[in-house]
């Protein structure tokens, strides 16, 4: 009896967990698919038909899918070895530039765009900068095209490889390494037999977002893409044109393609235990002694950061300068703090900020519970249930945000109870339940990826010693996952803070969020105001980076 | 200790927000008119009406249509208030408009009224040409729509992504119902906007990017609307505007009642009230809108509209036409001329 039911249940569990996941993420896009098809009035494939008629529409499928293989690459490129270097060498500042580093992510939404402009632009300051010290008459460079596309993408995207890495840095065993070095490996050989397969889960996890992040990204191709279309500037244009029908296509063809790249890499990283390895004490980092390695690493540290920070400093300076005094100076002949005081003196406009925070952690405590959750209920079932559960915890990742915002909006606007459907639109809790949704990939695979890396017989053993399945979790899972479960949160935290895609669809009087306001203000062409606004996201998303580091570092 | 700083500074921003909400009746209002002219009659109207708490969301007068059907179920606005007539047509035949003749609907001209009393034009909005004065001096700045394709403005015109703007597909169908009446079919209006699209620059995604690019000199002529500029001109911008000599595509700012709104009386009221000649010139002083009704005396007027008003020279196309055809020729033109256009031959 007792046999039967350690077996029996956490199958059950997992199968009440995926039904529930299925029915508040599958189920909205369900909806969505099937309108693509006529809606059963009558079933049609005539949208279909006219989407393959048309040589565009796959130039621009085949770009996404390019554009989003390359800037998973660029962004690894980058954030790899940066975690690395800020996980393994010890250097005066390292742990305030380490978080630091990771606030590209940080750059809120459409004002960082402007803040782009300021700096890389043709009249920004980069590019003066640049063409006064190259004689040019014109501009060294045009933001725009593809490269401008992956320049941004790299610039924002690889802060998940890099905060996924040093999680998964943090986590190894610096043991493993002892030994392989005692054995005469190489310090390459070991890198590379060693420490890069244990980072397995965690680079396939920061692929799988950076890709899925990629494909789903708006505004980048939209402002630096020009005619470079690829398949989110085509739902849009064929949204706002009201050919509805036309947008649901080639959503679903975008969905098609990103559940195809799921697939693929579930291929590549078939998220086999390979990483059983017993914890022991994380590798100690490089201390740099020698001085001129110490200050050298320090100052590549510092300078690296400040070139990573530029867009931030821009919207701080921006958000100090009048309307319309800035034109074409180098920099801004008059600076005063006018936006700011109308920030603060204005009760209403500080209730955006409430909104966007008391949101954000609703969400980032949900998505946190639900994602440790399935990720623990599917290793433990495995199978195919287990990997139901899987593609279910990443599947809001791989729509569009906008996609996934209508598919809510669509399913939870009628109350048909008996069809699980409901009436939430309108309502002050869907915005917060959409950022969870939307953010349950990213606390998701953290917890996959930190409960891959962990040696089953730890659960073992604690079992055998006769602790519970909670004292286990609570005393012996949770506390070793913590470092990538904080990293998660802190992604999820600030991407629900900042969120602009889902937040337009979904938001109502009382719930409007920061960057809803960011949005009025620079409808009004108030850039200044906007700019402050931006500031203050930053700020709080810079807060919760700091939490974040210390919890990073207390493990 | 650190820890507590996001702390206080959520007690904090608790303690200044609380208060907000308080028992008098509200007026929830979705528009695209932008918080400058939101607030002023919001102030005006409750120092009246100290029952009412008049509450509005700010947005694109797209995003107001889209989000007014989606929420059809469970209405949250009771005023749809401003966008241009066509997306007006649209809501009212998707029965997101409830009737209600407000009683200064006879002074609007008929065909600015909208089917059973549905939405009423209160406002004009006048599609402009726009010029940087800091870089082109008034003499040179373009006269005509026709100017444009001038080879002096290649790739120093900057357009208003059209997709997403009501302006800019008023000034393109503008352009194509021309071609359609003087030859019969939109062949010569397309050839028109690919010398145009030929000497575009960029197609700027929002207006404030429009606006900074103008200013800082990357681009220095484009097509927009009278009111921002004006806002703009009174903020220090080097930004000016001219009348089309040919004539201005005048473009009908409604407003109307959304179906199943929660305070109807309420926001009844207020639709009397906005459209009242004291809270026309009191918009018109303050935030650059020229009203539609035709009974507006001088002394009701600023300067500035007065002048506007007699400079305006409203070109009459055909509504229906463009209403019919404006989403067909904006996916053509999508496809076949944005970014594709030829250059004038010089």
């Amino acid at each position: 009896m007792s046999f039967r039911g350690r077996v029996t249940r956490p199958r059950l569990a997992a199968a009440g967990l995926a039904l529930g996941l299925g029915w508040l993420v599958g189920y909205p896009l369900l909806i969505t698919a099937t309108e693509a098809f006529g809606g059963g009035a009558p079933w049609t494939l005539d949208h279909f038909k006219a989407f393959a008629e048309r040589g565009d529409e796959w130039t621009a499928l085949g770009r996404s899918l390019w554009i989003s293989a390359a800037s998973v690459v660029l962004s690894a490129l980058v954030g790899v070895p940066l975690g690395f270097f800020f996980e393994r060498t010890e250097f005066p500042g390292r742990r305030l530039l380490g978080g630091l580093v990771a606030l590209p992510v940080a750059l809120p939404p459409l004002v960082g765009v402007i803040a782009f402009l300021f700096l890389y632009g043709e009249s920004g300051f980069i590019s003066r900068a640049v063409a006064a010290v190259l004689g040019l008459t014109g501009p060294p460079w045009r933001l725009a095209g593809a490269g401008a596309i992956l320049l941004v993408h790299t610039y924002s995207m690889y802060v998940y490889f890099y905060l996924f890495t040093r999680a998964a840095l943090a986590r190894l065993d610096g043991s493993v390494l002892e030994a392989a070095a005692n054995l005469g490996a190489s310090p390459m050989r070991i890198l590379f037999r060693v420490t890069l397969p244990l980072l397995r889960p965690a680079l396939a996890g920061a692929a799988l977002l950076t890709f899925m992040t990629s494909l789903a990204s708006f505004s980048a191709p939209y402002i630096f893409g020009g005619n470079f279309r690829v398949m989110t500037t085509q739902i849009v244009a064929s949204k706002l044109n009201g050919d509805l029908e036309m947008a649901r296509v080639e959503t679903v063809m975008l969905a098609g393609l990103a559940l195809l790249a799921l697939w693929g890499l579930r291929l590549l990283d078939p998220g086999d235990d390979l990483a059983a390895t017993v914890r022991g004490v994380a590798p100690s980092r490089r201390q740099l002694t020698r001085p001129l390695a110490k200050w050298g690493a320090a100052v590549a540290g510092w300078s690296l950061s400040l070139f990573l920070l530029l867009p931030h400093f821009t919207l701080v300076l921006v958000s100090l300068v009048p309307a319309g005094t800035w034109t074409t100076e180098a920099l801004p002949p008059v600076l005063f703090g006018g936006n700011y005081s109308t920030l603060f003196s204005r009760p209403e406009s500080l209730k955006p900020l409430l909104n966007s925070a008391w949101m954000a952690t609703v969400a980032t405590l949900g998505a946190l519970f639900l994602g440790f959750l399935a990720a623990r209920s599917s290793l433990r079932v495995k199978g195919r249930l287990g990997r139901l559960l899987e593609s279910l915890v990443s599947l809001p990742w791989a729509i569009p945000g906008t996609v996934f915002a209508v598919a809510l909006a669509t399913t939870f606007s009628i109350h048909k109870p008996q069809a699980g459907r409901f009436l939430l639109i309108g309502t002050p809790w869907i915005l917060p339940l959409a950022y969870l949704l939307r953010n349950l990939p990213l606390t998701g695979r953290a917890a996959f990826s930190g409960l891959r890396q962990l040696d089953p017989s730890l659960e073992e053993a604690s079992a055998s010693l006769g602790a519970g399945p909670w004292r286990t979790m609570w005393k012996i899972l949770l506390p070793m996952v913590r470092p990538a479960l904080a990293a998660g949160a802190a992604l999820a935290f600030i991407t629900a803070l900042g969120d602009f895609v889902t937040s337009i669809v979904l938001y109502t009087l009382d719930t409007r969020p920061i960057s809803i306001e960011i949005l009025a203000s620079l409808r009004l062409q108030d850039t200044g105001l906007a700019a402050a606004y931006g500031v203050l996201l930053m700020t709080l998303s810079a807060s919760a980076f700091v939490l974040w580091g210390r919890q990073g570092e207390r493990v | 200790m650190g820890k507590w700083v996001p702390v206080g500074f959520l007690v904090w921003l608790l303690g200044a927000v609380a208060g907000c909400d308080d028992g008098r009746t509200q007026v929830v209002i979705y528009s695209p008119h932008g918080r400058d002219l939101l607030e002023l009659l919001e102030k005006a109207y409750e120092e009246q009406h100290p029952e009412i708490d008049v509450r509005y969301l700010d947005m694109g007068s797209q995003e107001v249509y889209d989000r007014v059907r989606s929420e059809s179920a469970n209405p949250q606005a009771d005023l749809w208030f401003g966008g241009p007539d066509t997306i007006f047509s649209r809501g009212a035949q998707e029965g997101l408009l409830a009737s209600y003749r407000p009683s200064w609907a006879d002074s609007v001209p008929q065909a600015s009224q909208g089917p059973n009393d549905l939405y009423f034009g209160l406002y004009l909005a006048c599609p402009i040409l726009v010029y940087n004065s800091a870089a082109v001096s008034d003499e040179a700045a373009p006269r005509d729509w026709e100017d444009l394709l001038d080879p002096a403005w290649n790739q120093k015109v900057l357009i208003r992504d059209p997709l997403a703007s009501g302006t800019m597909r008023t000034v393109f169908g503008m352009v194509l119902a021309r071609s359609v009446a003087e030859t019969g079919d939109e062949g010569q209006g397309f050839d028109w906007l690919r010398r145009l699209d030929a000497q575009t620059k960029e197609y700027t995604l929002n207006p404030a990017l429009l606006f900074e690019k103008l200013t800082r000199q990357e681009g220095l002529v484009s097509i927009w609307e009278l009111t921002d500029i004006l806002l703009l001109e009174r903020r220090n911008s080097p930004l000016r505007y001219r009348f089309a000599t040919s004539g201005t595509p005048v473009i009908d700012d409604s407003i109307g009642l959304v179906t199943g709104a929660r305070n109807e009386a309420a926001a009844k009221d207020f639709l009397e009230w906005v459209g009242s000649t004291d809270a026309l010139s009191l918009v018109a002083r303050e935030a650059f809108r020229l009203p539609a009704r035709t009974d507006m005396v001088a002394e009701q007027l600023p300067d500035w509209a007065q002048k506007v008003l007699t400079a305006l020279k409203p070109l009459h196309l055909d509504q229906g036409l463009m209403e019919e055809r404006s989403a067909q020729w904006m996916e053509t033109w999508d496809r076949e001329v944005r970014g594709k256009g030829t250059a004038p031959a010089n």
